[in-house]
């Protein structure tokens, strides 16, 4: 991006050295000292040459700032220098500077490399010799000066804005590129860890003893895996909405079972974050209060107007009296904090319990 | 036991009806479909062991398309992943034999979409690879007699796929009753059968049908469009 622009400034500084050197040429016989101009010429052909070989050569044209300076100032002496070239009547009568247009590539160059602000400074420096090569500020400088800080503001707005969508565009690649060895790594875990580790789990199982325990190890650790290499990573889509499986899907474990749609469920970044931390609560309730051996269910279900996602464990469960009376004494602070997230969802939490039979958390969170 | 449950060499059938030891011709007669050598001999060990007859093993999907009518399996136990076909359009291919053998879908990982369009071209069950072996021996069973097989995480597709059929509706888009969404979602809350059956006050048989009328409509669903659009390219191509 960078080198494309330089060598735009560089074509720019080439064809307005053109330009001037045809002035000079055409109007050498009005010249107070045509030879002045002729090595002022000459001086300017030379300066571009080497601004030329510092902005496109060097690689990604890391420019030096003394060499922008420079080239500001030599811009504003080359215009100023005009007063020493032209009779003071050709000046005020509204000739040409010096250098013409060929003093707006210092803004150009300046825009380039330090962006809307250094672009305004450098129009800045070359309009006020402009106005000093004059005297007055007549319509045409002003039109001129005009022109100058617009190239130096929207010159350097533009370059700003492309090296964003540069670094963006190579953002999205470095994305690709670890979505691509994601996908590559899932096909290769799923072609080989996990298909032992489901063999070690099943028949470790039926072998018991040390043996079983080994096989609820590695059932462990291929649910874990499986879930890893399944599920999306989340990503926020351009509507700022996140798939709610992305965040729901990593809770499932080897007590844990996690049953979605084949499609996504698009939700608000924000819903969905805190829909899913509820579901983490909830499971971790599960963990602490529905006994060992409890196993856990995640169903979520897109229902167009609404998400429903219910938690549902097999493990000692409570009465509903117990549970309402839990809640007042601030014992189910967890509880309370699944349902201050999805209240603010606008949504509704409902818990259904009985002793031996598990308890249910259902949580549904209205689309806005 | 069974000869049969060596690995096929290639483009070799393996008659079938004369591998199962005499006395045991009740056996069922299991393909098993996956391109783990270690998991695919594991699994026909263990099903040799519960008194199935493992009547071939295909290492890809061409086998055990040639495999299957020549073996004439009762259950296919077929792995989704498979590096010539996707078991998808292997449990396509399998529904147009007759008879078509009943397949059951066994998968590593969660491939949700493959794991739906599986069920829906035919297939009638579905297991994780981490299943336990009685589940396994289970689910053959049960898939032999014409049994849905189902697990919470299929009920979760399957309810998902009506969900989202209903967003765009027609006359022949197929509908879940409220009895049969009741008992899907207990599905894909991990509940069996019988629990749901207690907490419905139904029969375990009734909660079983409910289960497999979700799948069926969806299958009669799925073949219907794919006439449909059979009949669309043939008069475009007139």
């Amino acid at each position: 991006m960078a080198e494309q622009l330089w060598r735009a400034v560089a074509a720019y500084r080439v064809l307005t050295l053109g330009y001037a050197a045809f002035l000079v040429a055409t109007n050498l016989g009005h010249y107070r000292r045509p030879e002045l101009a002729v090595a002022l010429l000459a001086a300017m052909a030379a300066w571009t040459a080497i601004t030329i070989a510092c902005t496109v050569q060097v690689p990604a044209g890391r420019t030096s700032g003394p060499l922008l300076v420079g080239d500001v100032a030599i811009a504003v002496g080359l215009v100023l220098a005009t007063l020493a070239v032209e009779p003071a009547g050709r000046i005020s009568a509204g000739a040409p500077t010096l250098p013409a247009a060929w003093a707006a590539s210092a803004v150009l160059a300046a825009a380039v490399a330090g962006g809307p602000v250094a672009g305004a400074g450098a129009g800045i420096a070359v309009a006020a010799a402009d106005v000093g090569e004059r005297g007055t500020l007549s319509q045409h400088t002003f039109n001129g000066i005009v022109l100058l800080l617009l190239a130096g503001l929207v010159g350097g707005y533009v370059v700003r804005l492309g090296q964003r969508a540069e670094a963006a565009i190579a953002a999205a690649a470095r994305r690709d590129a670890a979505r691509a060895e994601r996908e590559r790594l899932a096909r290769d875990i799923h072609d080989s860890v996990l298909q032992v580790l489901a063999l070690v789990s099943r028949r470790g199982a039926a072998l018991g003893g040390e043996a079983a325990e080994l096989a609820a190890l590695a059932a462990e650790q291929e649910a874990n895996l499986r879930t890893l290499v399944a599920s999306p990573a989340p990503a926020v889509d351009a509507a700022g909405e996140l798939d709610l499986r992305a965040l729901v899907e990593p809770f499932a474990s080897a007590t844990v079972t996690v049953a979605c749609p084949a499609d996504a469920v698009p939700l608000p970044e924000p819903a969905a974050r805190d829909l899913a931390a509820a579901v983490g609560e909830a499971l971790a309730n599960v963990a602490r209060h529905a006994g060992p051996s409890a196993r856990a269910w995640v169903l979520v279900e897109d229902e167009a107007d609404a998400v429903t996602v219910s938690v549902r464990d097999d493990g000692v469960g409570t009465t509903p009296d117990r549970l309402a009376e839990a809640g007042r004494s601030g014992r189910l602070g967890v509880a309370q904090s699944i349902l201050g997230r999805v209240q603010q969802l606008g949504g509704d939490v409902t818990v259904t319990t009985a002793p031996g039979h598990g308890t249910e958390v259902e949580l549904r969170v209205p689309r806005r | 036991m069974c000869p049969g449950a060596d690995r096929p060499r290639p483009g070799a059938s393996q008659p079938a009806g004369d591998t199962s030891t005499p006395g045991d011709e009740q056996a069922l007669k299991v393909l098993v479909v996956d391109d783990h050598p270690i998991w695919r001999d594991g699994v026909a060990r263990d099903l040799e062991a519960a008194g199935f007859v493992v009547c071939g093993t295909a290492g890809d999907g061409a086998q055990a398309i040639r495999l299957a009518p020549a073996t004439r399996p009762d259950v296919v136990l077929l792995d989704l992943q498979l590096p010539d076909m996707t078991g998808v359009e292997v449990a396509r291919r399998l529904a147009t034999l007759d008879p078509p053998p009943r397949v059951l879908v066994l998968s590593a990982s969660g491939e949700r979409q493959d794991v739906l369009d599986a069920m829906t071209a035919g297939a009638t069950g579905y297991l994780l690879k981490s299943a336990r072996m009685e589940e396994l021996v289970e689910a053959v069973r049960r898939v032999a007699v014409g049994d849905a097989v189902f697990t919470a995480g299929l009920a979760g597709l399957v309810l998902g796929e009506y969900r989202r059929l209903a967003t765009a509706p027609d006359d022949d888009t197929p509908r879940l009753t409220d009895r049969e969404t009741e008992v899907l979602r207990l599905v894909a809350k991990g509940l069996t059968y019988p629990q749901i059956a207690e907490r419905l006050v139904l029969s375990v048989r009734t909660v079983q049908n409910h289960v497999q009328n979700t799948l069926t409509k969806l299958q009669l669903h799925n073949k219907a469009q794919l006439v449909r659009y059979a009949l669309e390219r043939g008069l475009d191509n007139e």
